[in-house]
């Protein structure tokens, strides 16, 4: 999923997948994220940060 | 997209099953077990085994998080899910696997509040939205979904949330591979190691499958080329005499997992002596309860349940398919009485269970495998 907001107050991220569903994700496992980044989540976490460019 | 289309594309597909053909030796036939159910789902949703030598065959593992929840514990679920003043939550999935008397879709329908959710967040959302009421999430899966929960257990602790807590029944991967390893059943070539829950553990918890067992073993990711190439590099290991971890997944796996991940779980859980399995039976140290810190919100000992173990029904033949023995057409129910609209058995519930991925995607028997 690509990170597209990180404005939540509670410490979660807004993030979108190819089909255009979006998630709050809690990012506490793959350190400081920005808008862009391509994360892989799983039940809603961020486990694993693919790359600054990732989605197209 | 990036990460997804050069990892589907047909081409390269195809020289890759001419570089497995190329590395096969002839008269000798290969068994290859995928761990994860994620693999096993990929692998017919794609065809990946139609690309396979007829000498390579690819053998299901116990990977699939639902698929390996015993009957027992569906009651454990639905006695919590009776309880006054109870939500209970848990994923999709759980609400279809049979109980002994049911499923928790059924004590949904006899007016229990069960509510699917996406994730233990949601759970939480639905603690803080409804202060009177009990919430409970349903906690299932591997190393993979278990910092979720532990997170979401971290987050209620800080935020002071009462009303919320957890039925643990979250697994590990390595004691149930250990069990087939050691059991005389099955004779297997490798290993196609699981991709996500490596990215929490990382690819060296299976070292002591070269180790003691004398097996490679690859950690894979889940597209058609991930696997092809975790399969064609397995084969190499065979044909060059060696026999190792290797990690084909390296874009998403680092060789010593998500230590930040590892660091939450040893705070939130801690190995329970025993836990029984789907099939499998009961194996020491292979699941997750919550850590003493963690006790207040273990929804166990907020409630008593009622702990039984049952018999899986005569006619299933889940433990089989779990291990591995036989394949999924060859279970007595499959496709006629078992199916996914009616599953008799868990494998047939999940997507990633074995059953569900040959019923979706027409594998019916060996003949139209050949086909």
């Amino acid at each position: 999923m690509r990170v597209v907001s990180l404005d939540e107050a509670d410490g979660l991220v807004q993030c979108t997948d190819a089909e255009g569903a979006t998630e709050l994700v809690d990012p506490a496992l793959v350190g400081h994220v920005v808008a862009g980044d391509a994360v892989l989540v799983h039940a809603g976490v961020a486990l694993a940060r693919l790359a600054p460019e990732a989605v197209a | 997209m990036k990460f997804v289309d050069e990892f589907r594309d047909a081409e390269l597909a195809q020289a890759m099953a001419g570089e497995i053909l190329n590395a096969v030796e002839p008269g000798r036939h290969y068994k290859l077990m995928e761990v994860c159910g994620g693999h096993t789902h990929s692998i017919y949703k794609y065809g990946v085994d139609d690309l396979l030598p007829a000498n390579v065959e690819l053998v299901h593992g116990p990977g699939c998080p639902v698929c390996v929840i015993p009957m027992g514990r569906v009651d454990d679920g639905i006695a919590l899910a009776h309880e006054p003043n109870v939500i209970f939550t848990c994923f999709g999935d759980m609400l279809r696997v049979p109980g002994s008397e049911g499923t928790l879709q059924d004590a949904k329908a006899q007016g229990a509040d069960v509510r699917m959710v996406y994730s233990p967040l949601d759970a939480l959302r639905i603690a803080r939205e409804n202060p009177e009421r009990e919430v409970v999430f349903f906690a299932i899966g591997f190393e993979t979904t278990a910092p979720s929960t532990a997170l979401t257990l971290k987050r209620a602790k800080a935020e002071g949330i009462s009303n919320f807590s957890c039925m643990c029944s979250h697994v590990t991967i390595v004691p149930p591979l250990r069990a087939l390893l050691d059991s005389p059943d099955l004779r297997l070539d490798g290993f196609i190691g699981p991709g996500h829950v490596s990215t929490v553990v990382g690819a060296r918890p299976f070292e002591f499958i070269p180790a003691d067992y004398g097996k490679p073993l690859v950690v894979a990711g889940f597209e058609p080329l991930d696997l092809l190439q975790a399969i064609r590099m397995i084969l190499h290991q065979l044909k060059d005499g060696r026999c190792e971890v290797e990690n084909q997944y390296k874009r998403v796996v680092p060789y010593e997992g998500n230590l930040a991940a590892l660091k939450v779980l040893s705070e939130v859980f801690e190995l329970r002596p025993h836990f029984e399995w789907r099939g499998l039976g009961f194996i020491s140290q292979s699941a997750l309860k919550l850590s003493e810190a963690y006790a207040d919100m273990d929804a166990e000992l907020r409630w008593t349940v009622p702990g039984v173990r049952v018999a899986d029904p005569k006619a299933c033949q889940c433990g089989e398919v779990l291990k591995g023995v036989i394949k999924p057409y060859e279970c007595k129910v499959f496709g006629t009485a078992c199916t996914p609209e009616r599953p008799i058995g868990t494998c047939m519930v999940s997507p990633e269970g074995a059953c569900a991925a040959y019923y979706n995607y027409g594998r019916f028997s060996r003949e139209e495998l050949a086909v």
